[in-house]
């Protein structure tokens, strides 16, 4: 079906299916078939911020302190987050939007794009701080091999997806051949591959981040770098409502509660899923190996991060109904918690570059009865 | 003029419930401002959580038995017999498990 950016044709989005419906037209919210989606979108715009709000100048001399190999795993971490919101901050808006037939998902999908660009921006903030010519870094993640890796495992699907969906919306169903190739497009194959990519999106919003979080917040615990663990705490409470989007999706169709096809292909495709997030727990911990390949730092080493990385996927993966395949069942390193908690993340001239000023000193919780005890 | 009321009226209607806690030990909490997760932390169990407001849902739990209302909406996904401690307060005794 050709794709048209104003369908005139009046259609009912409170009947439309999430994905491969009609396309939307008019971007309308007073009703609304998912109204999660529109309760994600206000919150993910509560939390709007800019790089530069955060002071990172005192972590250039933080840096020239670091040992080799903290280097190391501190400029790691930024290029591997560097390339996953390179690919988050697109490929939601490519692989999605032309297939998204709600208006409150379409918006979400937009929305979420655009908070990944500014974590985008963030790591030139951070880098330029650091490094009078940061473009050393920036072009080593397409040549790094540990990053490359990664890389095509998460592009893959969005690619599959995006390839399939052209072909679909320009020839539309039946057997095209591209470059001598035989592709076999129909309606269950198509919904199939999307199912598979946001199944691959979700591992990467649940798990691909939290070992080079784990590093950030560890530096911080030793009061290292604390301009840069402020943005990623900004970062890490933005990640965590993309998580939830992709855990409703997921969920809506396996619970039958939007598309019944998508129900049976997330039956059908329970293990090929499971997979999915298996391989990224595995790229994970093989990323915590080459972390910490030229020594180690304080506070952490690779098998404390593979514990968390197994601790975090056994909670990720019971969200979707994927059960906890990990026996670990006490969290390794409970000091991210405080660090991931949104009470601890506000931005203030005061405290943008220290972050412990908040943590432990307020309580920035107002209930109603609070006043109770004051009388005018 | 802002003068301080006498804290007794509070007490008068101080209502308990009984938190239990599957693996743990049961506590009883008292009907107050502080959130369900609150109260599990303070009695020295360890749970879950990242946002803290409903959002992230890595508090999620299992409700056996009981019930509870929220403070803030949840927007993480939850299924029909699980709550966020993170954002609700008890209204009855409860049960719960944690993951």
């Amino acid at each position: 079906m050709k794709y048209t950016t104003f369908n005139q044709e009046s259609n009912d989005t409170m009947t439309e299916p999430m994905f491969f419906g009609n396309p939307v037209n008019v971007a309308r919210y007073d009703q609304q078939k998912h109204p999660i989606f529109e309760k994600l979108i206000e919150k993910q715009i509560s939390f709007f911020w800019r790089p530069e709000e955060v002071d990172v100048s005192k972590d250039r001399m933080d840096f020239q302190k670091l040992s080799d190999a903290e280097r190391h795993i501190f400029i790691s971490n930024l290029k591997y987050q560097t390339l996953l919101d390179s690919i988050q901050g697109r490929s939601p808006n490519i692989a999605f939007l032309p297939i998204i037939s709600i208006p409150e998902l379409e918006t979400w999908v937009e929305t979420w794009s655009f908070f990944e660009t500014i974590h985008s921006r963030s790591y030139t903030h951070i880098l330029r701080n650091l490094f009078s010519n940061p473009s050393e870094i920036f072009d080593d993640i397409v040549v790094n091999e540990e990053i490359k890796k990664r890389a095509s495992d998460i592009s893959k699907y969005y690619d599959d997806l995006i390839f399939a969906t052209q072909l679909w919306q320009t020839q539309g169903e039946g057997e095209h051949v591209v470059d001598g190739v035989t592709h076999s497009i129909n309606m269950r194959q198509l919904k199939k591959l999307l199912y598979l990519c946001m199944n691959s999106v979700n591992a990467l919003e649940a798990i691909r981040f939290y070992v080079s979080f784990a590093c950030t917040f560890a530096f911080a615990e030793r009061e290292l770098m604390e301009g840069n663990s402020k943005i990623i705490r900004l970062i890490a409470r933005d990640e965590n409502i993309h998580l939830t989007s992709t855990q409703h999706v997921l969920n809506l169709w396996a619970k039958g509660k939007d598309d019944p096809e998508m129900a049976e292909i997330a039956a059908e495709c329970h293990e090929e899923a499971k997979a999915i997030f298996m391989k990224a727990v595995e790229q994970e911990k093989e990323w915590a190996k080459y972390l910490f390949n030229s020594g180690s730092m304080l506070g952490l080493n690779e098998e404390i991060l593979c514990q968390y990385v197994e601790y975090i996927a056994n909670h990720r993966m019971a969200a979707i109904g994927m059960g906890q395949p990990f026996d670990i069942k006490s969290n390794p390193l409970p000091w991210m918690n405080n660090y991931l908690s949104s009470d601890n993340v506000q931005v203030a001239p005061q405290e943008t570059e220290i972050s412990s000023y908040l943590v432990g000193q307020i309580d920035s919780e107002v209930a109603s009865d609070d006043f109770e005890a004051f009388e005018l | 003029m802002i003068s301080r009321r006498s804290n007794s009226k509070v007490s008068e209607k101080l209502v308990i419930y009984r938190v239990r806690v599957e693996g743990s030990d049961s506590f009883q909490c008292a009907k107050d401002d502080k959130t369900l997760l609150k109260h599990i932390e303070d009695h020295g169990i360890e749970v879950h959580y990242h946002c803290r407001e409903g959002y992230c849902g890595a508090c999620r739990t299992k409700l056996i038995q009981g019930e509870v209302e929220y403070i803030t909406d949840p927007l993480a996904f939850i299924d029909d017999d699980e709550i966020l401690p993170c954002c609700c307060k008890p209204t009855s005794d409860i049960h719960i498990k944690l993951y």
